[in-house]
């Protein structure tokens, strides 16, 4: 027994002596950018690679010179979706030298984390959230979309034009942080468009069986169906869809968030033909775009970039700008005027050049940021239609 | 104090009182889950008070403990000599049915969750000092109460109750007062502790109130130890604080390392850490030295 308690006595003295210094000291010689991300626990495949597009990012800055000639560092912090350790882990960022973070990610660790940030004065740029949980924390972080009720009731409407055979629909809709505002959005483009809107099927959380959901959907006989839950419960529900006989595969809308890897895995061959709607486009042909893709797809067995993964590659690139477009230097002393000055660069950042396109940010919102509908054809997606403000 | 301590000391004390709420009921075998949903309900009643009404929040939060009181003396009417299995399916219930009823309601927030709780006494600082006050105010108030509780005939009640209900019942134990006792103590806390969790944040969100937090205090009790409150006490900043100190590298394997000090844990000291024989050695040193102390001041 003696020696068991020795072990792990042992055993937590050696994790005390490795534990990590933290960031305040290495800011004079690089530029170090904590990420509050989830890199374990129930959403690590998205951290991973959230995190990989900000490395990715650093990469290239470091290779064309770093920032200010100094390098760039983005080191990840994760947070394993739990608000406590986003807590903690948040109040020890910005008692350090920080000058701007980013993360935090996702909803939860979000309003755990972000009024530590917002009490302490300095930027945590949340790259995936909506507008709606983003906007509470003004001008201590931005959006990176526009707001939710405006941008999607003009995009589902126009999808909706886009087959006017469409007269009644349907949404599924789990209930999950911004997602029923989402789907309250549809709602008013589909009506605006003309088509009725018969209701919404409430898909659990913790759901694991979609027939008697699909069932009660069909019931209402709607013409086209717009899902607002979870990638691999949207990719089950049309599987269910075409086992009950659904056949008009292009009058089945995804919503931006069911973009994700699970839903090709899940969906296979049974989701072509489902259209989509997203604020990026694949198909795009930079080299810029391009080199990214190779990377990633390199980097992943040979998978596309999803849809979030550039999302905090061009944060740290909206973060190179501003501090080469102001003043800033990095020096501790200037912490508070440094931080202040960088947020309130990104806030109004203009003509910013993204990987994807260029947009400006107007009082911490994007104005000009375009959004697509695709068509999904054997796990990939082929672009219908370009939709801007 | 430094604010990353800070975050960590007043989560410590939350995981300690939820540990607590956990750990009372078990004296008579019941895992009372219920505690978590308490926290929920209190924590945004107490909210919508405060951003609603401008409700001052020492009244919100007397009305947080009233509340999770209230809430746990009606259930246990109905489970109180219930078995451990019932309990915990009553608690899972009302955990669900707790967040769908958050979920549809959208005075609280809904599924966005509350923003912008305000700081007490105006400022952040005097806010925190006050959070950490009331919070390690309440572990020293509930830790002696349950002290005072094991110590007791009703705690010796309850260790009979824990053994053999039967033998118990023989005993003439009154299994559903002791247990309706020791539940509505459990959601009280549990609903008080709720409000000072969400003003720790300053906002509330239903993933604050997860099974993920009925498994931090099932991990702090069982590892800790089950038989005696102090295990909590020293599991809870351990379990808590030691994975914030990871480095990068260790962090990724948290969940493992934890499921493996469970594992060791259950198969080597199935008690836990710190158990009653190690209690009772720790006392008898002190009173010991006490004696001894008393001996030289004649």
């Amino acid at each position: 027994m003696g020696k068991v308690k020795f072990v792990v006595l042992g055993a937590i003295a050696a994790v005390f002596l490795m534990a990590d210094p933290g960031f305040a000291q290495a800011q004079g010689s690089e530029w170090r950018v904590p990420f509050l991300n989830c890199l374990t626990g129930p959403i690590a495949s998205i951290g991973e690679y959230l995190q990989w597009g900000a490395e990715r990012a650093a990469l290239e800055i470091n290779e064309a010179g770093g920032i200010k000639g100094r390098p760039v560092k983005v080191v990840g912090i994760d947070t394993a979706l739990d608000p406590q350790k986003g807590s903690v882990e948040m109040a020890r960022i910005v008692s350090e030298n920080t000058l701007v973070a980013l993360g935090p990610v996702p909803e939860p660790v979000i309003m755990a984390a972000m009024p530590i940030a917002v009490e302490n004065h300095m930027m945590s740029m949340t790259a995936t959230t909506s507008y709606e949980y983003a906007v509470k924390f003004f001008p201590w972080t931005v959006s990176w979309f526009p707001p939710t009720a405006q941008r999607l009731a003009e995009l589902v409407a126009a999808w909706a034009r886009l087959h006017p055979e469409i007269k009644t629909a349907i949404q599924f809709v789990e209930p999950y942080g911004p997602w029923p505002g989402m789907a309250e959005a549809h709602a008013k483009g589909l009506t605006g468009a003309g088509v009725k809107v018969l209701g919404k099927i409430d898909v659990p959380t913790d759901a694991v069986t979609f027939g008697p959901l699909v069932v009660k959907a069909l019931e209402q006989k709607p013409d086209g169906i717009v899902f607002v839950c979870n990638a691999e419960k949207i990719a089950k529900i049309i599987k269910e869809l075409r086992a009950r006989g659904w056949t008009k595969m292009n009058h089945l809308l995804v919503f931006s968030s069911g973009d994700a890897p699970e839903l090709y895995a899940t969906g296979g061959s049974d989701i072509n033909g489902v259209e989509i709607y997203n604020y990026i486009n694949p198909d795009i042909n930079t080299p810029r775009w391009n080199a990214f893709k190779q990377a990633y797809m390199k980097a992943h067995n040979g998978n596309q970039p999803p849809s979030l993964s550039t999302n905090y590659y061009d944060a740290l690139y909206m973060i190179k700008r501003a501090i080469e477009k102001t003043a800033v230097t990095g020096n501790p002393d200037k912490l508070k005027e440094e931080r202040k000055m960088l947020a309130e660069y990104i806030f109004n950042m203009k003509d910013f050049h993204g990987i994807m396109f260029n947009w400006n940010m107007k009082n911490g919102v994007p104005t000009d940021k375009p959004t697509f509908i695709f068509s999904i054809q054997n796990g990939r997606k082929k672009l219908i239609k370009e939709v801007r403000p | 104090m430094s604010l990353p301590l800070y975050y960590y000391l007043s989560i410590t004390a939350v995981n300690i009182l939820m540990s607590w709420c956990l750990y009372l009921p078990y004296r008579v075998a019941q895992l009372h889950f219920i505690t978590v949903a308490n926290m929920a309900i209190s924590g945004y009643t107490a909210g919508y008070l405060v951003m609603t009404f401008h409700v001052p929040f020492g009244l919100s939060l007397a009305l947080g403990f009233l509340l999770g009181g209230v809430i746990g003396y009606v259930v246990s009417l109905f489970i109180g000599d219930a078995p451990t299995f019932a309990v915990v399916i009553v608690g899972f219930t009302f955990i669900y049915i707790t967040r769908t009823v958050i979920e549809n309601t959208p005075a609280v927030g809904g599924t966005m969750g509350m923003f912008g709780l305000p700081n007490i006494g105006g400022s952040p600082s005097f806010h925190r000092f006050a959070i950490i006050v009331i919070l390690y105010g309440l572990v020293i108030l509930v830790g002696f109460i349950i002290h005072r509780f094991d110590h007791s005939s009703l705690g010796r009640a309850a260790s009979a109750v824990f053994a053999d209900k039967d033998l118990a019942l023989s005993l003439g134990i009154d299994i559903r007062k002791l247990g309706m006792l020791l539940q509505t103590f459990s959601c009280t806390v549990a609903g008080g502790t709720g409000v000072l969790y969400g003003f720790i944040y300053k906002s509330f969100h239903l993933d604050f109130f997860t099974f993920q937090l009925v498994g931090i205090a099932m991990t702090i009790i069982f590892v800790g130890g089950y038989t005696t409150m102090w295990g909590t006490v020293v599991a809870a900043p351990l379990l808590y604080g030691v994975p914030l100190l990871f480095p990068p590298a260790v962090a990724a394997w948290r969940i493992v390392i934890y499921g493996a000090l469970l594992m060791l844990v259950m198969i080597v000291k199935p008690e836990g850490f710190i158990t009653r024989r190690s209690v009772f050695h720790v006392e008898a040193f002190l009173s010991r030295s006490r004696a001894k102390l008393n001996d030289s001041y004649p």
